[in-house]
């Protein structure tokens, strides 16, 4: 953290945000939403200045924001990307966020990024090499991260610890905070077959610092149907019902709304945030009584 | 090699399409066989490294349409795969691709029209800088004028070519009406820069290019101002620096040390 602050201290509060994406820079600004928060992609502000920082430190000065990455490859058999981690770092000290999170996942090999989110194998080795490689960022960033739970739509033979169980490990190996995305959980459950309140429950909620919530779409196949973390639609019931347990389980915890393709107009991305809050403030009184 | 690289790797080689073999004895077979899980990890990579070419290369995308932009982007994937986590890193080589890309060579133009393209792109992007400081530059005894050395700004791009590359840009925005260009019009000399937040356009002199381009490879004042002249005798110099540092072009500057 810089010496002197530019921006209020602004923590991220316990009610729904939502993803910050270009198309609405000016909306936000010109109407003052009503919006707990917002989170961006820390990559698309690496390039250090133009439109894009301009809008994010006057949206800055007004809300709470929270920095999610998608670059990083943590989890790359690769050394780690200290370029990449030093754009960040850079970001972090411009815009002062409350929360810094990234994915437990990896994206690149051989220096060739998928620029997509690819599931680890589930070992002892992945745990420590994974484990290893954010103690290293965090490090070099002076403040813990949150590591996000993947979608994922394939299997390794190689895995022999539940994704829960892996998820849980690294925050307990490594100090770093869970965010917990509710639709990711719902898409793997279906795709994989597993019981989704089961892998909430095996999440240690201390850890759990904020959740995500997004729509997925539906490849359709003959034999039958993968469901897909597209973040271009409204949030699904299911997940919602999901959702309701999470927090019932977790307790009211600042909660995205993200929606990254098929960007819609902003009032739809306020009635999602404002669903997510009809929960949060049913689970607060529930604590209150 | 531990078992997570050699996952990994092969991971990447099935999804290039170099090796599906290492890659299908890790993956279980679930509810579907393990090749078609893997075809939807396969899909994702090309499906956004295509629209992150795409966001960038709009005008190149309507000038050649849409089937033969996505042959042009898988092939070009495969050739120069992205090397960054941050997608608005890649496609940096599209134009010397598309200059020796044999499906392309009718439209000889294409890859100048990517380079204005991914000029524009980068200066979008770059960082902010402060304009050049005056009244240091006004401690500078006359005599040393010669050893300065003029830095541009980040946010500038300089762009040289045979075609109309800057009309061709302008009748191909979406809200433009179509319009022909002659391509014997004459070529262009550009300055992409940052006015406020709008990323604008200026025609440059040759010798106004020179002088850019001298300053944006670090050569000292005098040299600087000794090519521009032979490129153009009549170049006004103080006149063409006060507009360059008045536009914010010309940002910064330092005393060669070699003459200090």
């Amino acid at each position: 953290m810089p010496a002197t602050p530019r921006f209020p201290r602004h923590p991220i509060p316990a009610r729904a945000g939502i993803g910050l994406r270009a198309p609405h820079y000016r909306e936000v600004l010109e109407q003052r939403p009503p919006a707990g928060w917002f989170e961006v992609h820390s990559e698309n502000y690496f390039g250090a200045g133009g439109a894009p920082l301009h809008y994010l430190e006057r949206i800055r000065e007004q809300y709470p924001l929270s920095l999610h990455g998608v670059g990083l490859s943590l989890g790359s058999a690769d050394t780690l990307n200290l370029a990449h981690l030093e754009k960040l770092r850079a970001l972090i000290a411009r815009v002062e966020p409350a929360l810094v999170s990234e994915h437990l996942c990896w994206s690149s090999i051989g220096g060739r990024y998928l620029n997509d989110l690819v599931p680890l194998p589930y070992t002892d080795e992945a745990l420590r090499h994974v484990g290893a490689r954010i103690c290293q960022a965090q490090d070099f960033l002076g403040r813990p991260l949150l590591l996000e739970n993947v979608h994922s739509y394939l299997k390794y033979h190689d895995s022999t610890i539940p994704e829960w169980d892996f998820l849980a490990a690294v925050a307990q190996e490594t100090g770093c905070g869970i965010l917990l995305d509710i639709n990711n959980i719902y898409v793997s459950a279906v795709n994989h077959g597993f019981d989704a309140g089961g892998y909430l429950r095996a999440i240690p909620a201390a850890a759990v610092q904020e959740l995500h919530l997004a729509g997925f779409s539906v490849n359709r196949y003959e034999d039958g149907e993968i469901l897909i973390d597209s973040h271009s639609a409204r949030v699904a019931a299911p997940v919602w019902a999901l959702y309701r347990q999470a927090v019932q389980r977790l307790g009211p915890v600042p909660t995205l709304i993200e929606w990254d393709t098929d960007i819609p107009p902003l009032a739809v991305l306020l009635e999602e945030m404002h669903s997510a809050d009809a929960i949060l403030t049913e689970q607060r009184h529930v604590c209150v009584a | 090699m531990s078992a997570l690289h050699d996952l990994q790797r092969g991971f990447a080689a099935a999804i290039f399409g170099e090796d599906d073999e290492t890659l299908a004895d890790k993956v279980r077979d679930g509810r579907f066989p393990g090749a078609r899980l893997v075809q939807i990890y396969r899909n994702n990579t090309f499906a956004s490294l295509t629209a992150a070419l795409e966001a960038v290369y709009p005008v190149v995308f309507r000038l050649v349409g849409e089937g033969f932009f996505r042959y042009a982007a898988d092939t070009y994937i495969h050739a120069h795969p992205s090397t960054s986590g941050n997608l608005h890193d890649f496609g940096g080589r599209f134009a010397a691709f598309l200059a020796a890309f044999p499906p392309a060579a009718s439209l000889p133009y294409l890859p100048d029209v990517a380079r204005l393209e991914w000029a524009y792109h980068r200066v979008f992007h770059a960082a902010d800088h402060p304009p050049l400081p005056l009244e240091e530059l006004a401690l500078v005894p006359p005599a040393q004028h010669g050893q300065l050395v003029f830095g541009l700004h980040p946010a500038t791009r300089l762009l040289e070519s045979d075609y109309p590359v800057l009309r061709i840009w302008q009748v191909n925005q979406p809200d433009a009406a179509d319009q022909p260009v002659d391509l014997g019009e004459g070529g262009d000399r550009l300055l992409v820069f940052r006015h406020a937040l709008d990323i604008e356009f200026k025609r440059l002199s040759a010798g106004e290019l020179r002088l850019l381009r001298a300053f944006s490879v670090e050569r000292s004042f005098a040299e600087a101002s000794a090519a521009a002249l032979e490129a153009e005798a009549q170049l006004d110099l103080a006149e063409i620096l006060r507009q360059h540092v008045q536009l914010g072009t010309v940002a910064s500057f330092r005393l060669d040390p070699a003459f200090i």
